[in-house]
């Protein structure tokens, strides 16, 4: 294969999309972490991200900075929203997997609300940086960056704040952390908040790529899960190398065998590999029910 | 004594039957005003109102199917519109002829139907190994692969530019005629998934739904209740597609639509889960609905949404709870439990002196815990086995053993001669053993007599099949377990509560309803996880003379009890546990003053 | 089993209803034509949904043409009437909306659907309650004089794009190895599809096929085997503007310089926003009409400035295609011309006046209809426009011509 033409294109934009669905992953993630709930929303918020980007910065004329800060605002507050609409009043009731009802409905508002009042076509996304060109451009590796970013973040935060271990306790077991007497509640809020975060983000550096358009939501909320499921749930590490994997190989698929094949090509094997391994690659099995 | 309780079984027996007639003919009235008003709409209608009546009755036929997977057993197999493409592609592809000779329309439908079977149950598949949310997902992606494959497969979908749908014969092929026969359609829809929903078969899939551990414990396998409706949700979207493309004149990808799937699966959580009137209310409501608010089309699937959210939020039971005017009447308080031990003979007719249920040298660790560490324990039957000792001893576990949910690192558990098979639940039923929970495991939406009859489904005769097709099997085993429920109510003294929803009694109650539910295998060997809990000393004492009746019918029990006056007033024997290990066995008057048990455990 | 008495009965009682259908319809309708009775026309239109954009742009003309006929008395004294109704472009909803129209609005006649996989289905409808219906679809099944005898079109079809499109790449552009590529949406397919097929009949070299995932984020790919197998030109039939965009950002990271020619999408002006830099969108050549073409001396033709001079403030034409507007304005003009001339708006009576049109000369076209051909559009007043160039929704006109 001719690496100039065809590898590198597809090492770029496979190991772009691949971070933004990981990013999204990772959305997925720390909302269940809390709440053991997955939520539709996750996706919606990486579309979020691109579009108030796109509102702040280019509609409305605002610095890079202060649409960047906004846009992230923005999502995380949506992340909250998630949880006190969707989330909070189901979760007694978690054996009915009614949250999966709730959130579904949160996400479709979400997304026909942006498609009415924003656009059903897509629309440009600001130019951040103006750096590097070809399969080197900035829309290429930012997304990257900011999944590296996102990681280390979240691995200092576990480690190294109360927050974060706070996190891992009530992630590991809901019920001995709240008997330890950690606020539970105010972590799960935290918690979405700062998926909504995290999603915003990835939808924003994957914005030039991606530009501003409602149905990435739904494009995300799949491929997003995909790396959930095949990393395990709750499994950062796993959703990151199942985000990029899940990446290159959409896209290979994208460019070697033809679009309508690439999807089917993708979902194929998200199903048996699922069948196969049902917790996922580096998942680990469920616990007791009785 | 004995004449009273006679009496009152008759007064029973004469109430319900006067009552069920005037509960059928209201449970029916529904139906035939809205079949009135389906019959009557030729007359004060034009066509357009055909056209949304039949667009109503063909959404019907599929919902009809889906309620049973989704509103019954509870699995969200979202993106169904899947389905109904396949079955439009397969009629119109076969009687266009563009793949193989054109062939007659009812062939065609025929093979929608099967490959609509097909398809459903490989869209239903993963449910049996993933999680909710895995599986909703799964069928949201296959439901975008369908459109793409039709998009690429040119040579025999026509692509994007489609295929002409199959036009029906005179006197179907008018606005109205097709209205009609459409209807029929959705009557013999709807009846059919009624005979599956007040069948085993529809308790059952509600069982997995809202007491997955309790329905593997009556031996309700996933795989033999979910494919069978599987199949037949497929095979009614298959015909629903077939009649959605004629409706349409023409097959284009671009028909079906997410909104569609939205609507199907919304109009099922509107009407009300486990419910067959409320869902189908909800599809007429849905397809009618958009005609109405013209203005809002843009807005429609935000407000879909909006309704969905609501729905789930505010009113869980949907349209079917709001109807349920039954189970608004306040239930008294002053209820007592009033078992009545000597007609226990009706439910369970057990030999006794089958043979012991033993466990030998059993470990079973978690991480690195030892629960169970070499334990042997024999249970004979027509005796009451006590199993006590402290917290995390091991009681509990046993018995999860014992049932199936763990299977032990080693060791095994026999019945008589032959071993059980470690970490099966489901199978256990046909075994003839039969348990309770420590927390109550009832399916909350079904009436106490329904909760009751899913412990006997395994006993059932008629297959899906017959069941689906109410062959006389079917109503055979109906009037079986029927009798044999209200019986085992009765014995357990709940039988005035036998039409009430089960999430309105209270705790102590549904003790005794799970008990009911256990008796309804004539169970060999009944395990029951500490009954007494959160019962009023009156209770215990009623409870204590019903083990001790069950076992003299030949059932041997195992009872995991914390309350020590109950264990030593009716077991004969004890065994004690601490840290997963045999500390003492032995007749419940030696064990009640055992040094070591004393001072560990009873305390002086 | 009380179940299944009840199914019995409620058959029998349908079975019935069927068979009075036709003593119970006719009661219900209205007394013929009163003479002060509105002229209803049906109008299906996609306004909202991701295919909307020229159901908007049909829509302005359609109003503005309404308004104008209403507030000069009417056609002979009657008001028209628009029934319109949003499809979104889903044809479950054009088909609910079809039957609307005629059984319960009545209407006299229908404009629309503008989407082809509407039209598709509501085609047959109409034709079976002999409805008189214009539309704009390009797929070529949808006209057959045989099978619905009262259904014109009042645009191209697919294959006179597809000569126009091909015509000009062969003929103007010269060029002889030519790259063909669609989305991966049914359109795309088929019209890629079919595009191919023409090209190799006439005898071109097609080097480069491919059907693109419209969402795919980089370009690069495609475009670089386009350029390694030597296309002059590219052929391009997709409506999503996003793929337009980056299509054209990846010729000009490769600094290619080879021409764009198709889809008038590529035209749209959502494009100018998604374009690196401006001049990423020269050598973008899309479908346009005679009827809104600047000519080299930046003028357009004298029936289009009078119209866009009588009609200043009155229809907003950014954001939209000129010849959308216009046709919109030319389908009331026919509907209510044919009222006026035959002095009836009986189905008949519309079809006979539109079978019998012969250079009828509208503002977006000049429209020949006959008993043997319903396709009114003449392929020589398609042409190709430059698509960096709208103004007032009008292109200039591509060079060449």
């Amino acid at each position: 294969m001719d690496f100039g033409a065809t590898l590198l294109p597809i090492l770029a934009s496979g190991l772009a999309v691949g971070a933004i669905y990981a990013l999204i992953g990772v959305t997925y993630n720390t909302m269940y972490s809390t709440s053991r709930v997955m939520s539709f929303t996750s996706g919606q918020l990486g579309m979020l991200g691109g579009v108030l980007g796109s509102l702040f910065i280019l509609r409305l004329g605002m610095p890079l900075i202060v649409g960047f800060v906004l846009t992230i605002m923005a999502c995380a507050i949506v992340g909250v929203v998630t949880e006190f609409i969707a989330v909070r009043p189901v979760l007694k009731s978690l054996d009915q997997h009614l949250y999966v009802l709730s959130t579904l409905a949160l996400a479709l508002m979400i997304q026909q609300f942006t498609a009415i009042e924003w656009s059903t076509e897509p629309q440009p996304f600001p130019r951040l940086f103006g750096l590097g060109s070809g399969s080197f451009d900035e829309k290429f590796w930012l997304p990257v960056a900011a999944c590296a970013f996102t990681i280390g973040a979240l691995e200092l935060m576990q480690r190294h704040t109360l927050v974060g271990r706070a996190f891992l306790a009530v992630s590991e077991d809901n019920f001995a952390a709240r008997s330890l007497g950690l606020p539970e509640r105010n972590l799960r809020i935290a918690s979405y908040a700062l998926a909504g975060a995290i999603g915003g983000l990835a939808g924003f550096a994957g914005g030039e790529l991606m530009l501003a358009f409602f149905a990435n939501g739904g494009q995300y909320n799949f491929y997003g899960f995909v790396p959930v499921a095949l990393g395990g749930l709750g499994n950062n590490r796993g959703s990151i190398v199942g985000g990029l994997a899940l990446g290159l190989f959409q896209q290979a698929a994208n460019f070697l065998v033809g679009g309508v094949f690439a999807s089917v090509a993708v979902f194929i094997a998200f199903i048996i590999v699922l069948l196969a391994a049902p917790q996922g690659l580096f998942g680990t099995s469920t616990a007791r029910r009785v | 004594m004995t004449v009273e309780t006679t009496t009152s079984v008759t007064g029973l027996r004469n109430r319900p039957f006067g009552a069920a007639r005037s509960e059928r003919w209201s449970q029916l009235a529904p139906y035939a005003a809205l079949a009135a008003i389906a019959a009557v709409l030729p007359w004060i209608g034009n066509e357009y109102w055909a056209v949304i009546g039949t667009r109503a009755a063909i959404y019907w036929v599929l919902v009809a199917g889906l309620n049973l997977i989704v509103g019954f057993a509870g699995q969200l197999a979202i993106g169904y519109v899947a389905l109904l493409t396949l079955g439009a592609y397969t009629t119109s592809v076969l009687v266009a002829g563009n793949v193989i000779p054109a062939v007659p329309l009812p062939l065609a439908f025929g093979a929608a139907t099967v490959i609509g079977a097909v398809f459903g149950l490989v869209v239903g598949l993963p449910a049996l190994r993933l999680r909710t949310f895995y599986f909703a997902m799964s069928t949201l992606g296959f439901a975008t692969i369908v459109t793409q494959i039709a998009l690429a497969w040119k040579s025999v979908t026509g692509g994007g530019i489609g295929i002409v749908a199959p036009e029906f014969p005179a006197p179907f092929n008018t606005p109205w005629g097709f209205y009609g026969f459409c209807l029929i359609v959705a009557a013999i829809a709807t009846w059919m998934s009624a005979n599956v929903a007040h069948s085993r078969f529809g308790r059952a899939l509600v069982a997995i739904r809202d007491a997955e551990v309790a329905a593997e414990a009556n031996g309700i396998s996933k795989v033999q209740f979910l494919v069978p409706v599987f199949l037949l949700g497929g095979a009614m979207a298959g015909i629903a597609g077939g009649l959605f493309a004629t409706l349409q004149t023409y097959v284009t990808p671009d028909a079906f639509t997410f909104d569609l799937s939205v609507l199907f699966f919304i109009a099922i959580l509107i009407g009300g889960r486990g419910s067959i009137l409320g869902p189908l209310l909800g599809t007429i409501l849905l397809t009618i609905l958009p005609e109405f608010a013209a203005p809002l089309a843009a807005w429609s699937t935000f407000l879909y949404a909006v309704l969905l959210l609501v729905i789930v939020l505010a009113v869980p039971g949907g349209i079917a709870d709001l109807i349920d005017f039954k189970n608004r009447r306040p239930l008294t308080d002053a209820r007592e439990i009033q078992p009545q031990p000597a007609l226990l003979s009706r439910v369970i007719a057990r030999q006794p002196g089958s043979q012991p249920l033993s466990l030998r040298n059993v470990v079973l660790a978690f991480g690195g815990v030892r629960a169970l560490d070499g334990l042997d324990l024999d249970v004979q039957p027509g005796r009451v086995h006590g199993l006590i000792g402290p917290n995390g001893s091991g009681k509990t576990t046993a018995l999860n053993v014992i049932s199936g949910y763990y299977a032990p690192q080693n060791g095994s558990v026999a019945l008589g001669g032959a071993t059980l098979e470690l970490g099966h639940p489901e199978s256990r039923a046909s075994h003839g053993i039969a348990r309770t929970f420590q927390t109550p495991r009832i399916v909350g939406e079904a009436s106490v007599l329904e909760n009751v009859m899913i412990g006997a489904t395994v006993t059932g005769r008629a297959t899906f099949l017959e069941t689906l097709l109410a062959l006389p099997r079917r109503a055979t085993d109906e009037r079986v377990l029927k009798a044999k429920a209200t019986a085992a109510l009765t014995a357990v003294g709940l039988e005035t509560l036998a039409d009430i929803r089960a999430n309105r009694l209270q705790h102590s109650e549904l003790r005794f309803v799970e008990i009911a539910r256990a008796l309804m295998l004539s169970p060999a060997f009944l395990l029951l996880d500490e009954p007494a809990a959160g019962l009023s000393a009156d209770e215990i004492d009623r409870l204590g003379s019903l083990i001790t009746e069950i076992s003299r019918q030949g059932t041997g029990v195992l009872l995991v009890e914390h309350h020590a006056d109950l264990i030593f007033a009716i077991c004969e024997r004890v065994t004690v546990l601490n840290l997963g290990r045999v500390l003492a066995e032995g007749a419940a008057a030696e064990i009640r003053v055992h040094k070591e048990v004393v001072s560990a455990y009873l305390g002086a | 089993m009380t179940i299944l008495r009840r199914t019995i009965s409620r058959r029998a009682f349908t079975a019935g209803s069927a068979g009075t259908l036709a003593l119970g319809a006719p009661l219900l309708s209205r007394p013929a034509l009163a003479q002060a009775e509105p002229l209803r026309i049906g109008w299906l239109a996609a306004l909202t949904g991701p295919s909307s954009a020229p159901a908007v742009g049909f829509n302005r003309g359609v109003v503005y043409a309404v308004e104008a006929i209403n507030a000069g008395g009417g056609v002979k004294g009657r008001k028209i009437e628009l029934v319109t109704r949003d499809t979104q472009g889903d044809p479950t909803k054009a088909v609910n909306a079809t039957q609307e129209m005629i059984s319960a609005a009545k209407v006299h006649a229908i404009w629309g659907p503008t989407n082809s996989g509407e039209a598709l289905a509501t085609t047959p409808i109409m034709a079976r309650f002999k409805m008189p219906n214009l539309h704009p679809c390009v797929v070529n099944s949808l006209i057959d004089t045989a099978k619905y005898p009262n259904a014109f079109r009042m645009a191209p079809s697919n294959s006179q794009w597809d000569d126009a499109v091909r015509g000009y790449v062969l003929k103007i552009v010269k060029a002889k190895k030519v790259a063909v590529i669609g989305d991966t949406t049914g359109y795309g397919t088929t019209a890629a599809g079919d595009s191919v097929t023409a090209f190799k009949k006439d005898g071109a070299d097609v080097v480069y096929t491919a059907q693109i995932d419209s969402t795919q984020p980089d370009m690069m790919p495609d475009m670089l085997r386009m350029k390694n197998a030597g296309a002059e030109a590219i052929v391009m039939w997709s409506v999503s503007t996003g793929m337009a965009a980056r299509m054209f950002n990846a010729r000009a990271a490769l600094n290619w310089d080879v021409p764009f020619v198709g889809h008038p999408s590529l035209g749209s002006g959502e494009v100018a926003g998604l374009i690196e830099k401006p001049a990423n969108w020269e050598k973008v050549y899309v479908i346009n009409y005679r009827s809104c073409s600047f000519d080299a001396a930046g003028k357009l033709p004298t029936r289009t400035q009078e119209f866009l001079d009588k009609s200043k403030g009155k229809i907003d034409l950014t954001n939209t295609l000129l010849w959308w507007v216009a046709s919109g304005v030319d389908v009331i003009e026919i509907f209510a011309k044919a009222v006026t001339e035959t002095g009836s708006s009986n189905s008949e009576d519309i079809i006979k006046f539109l079978n019998a049109q012969t250079k009828y000369p509208g503002l977006f076209g000049t429209y020949t209809w006959n008993t043997g051909e319903h396709n009114g559009f003449p392929t020589e007043e398609i042409v190709m426009g430059a698509a960096n160039s709208s103004k007032d929704g009008a292109l200039k006109l591509a060079p060449g011509y």
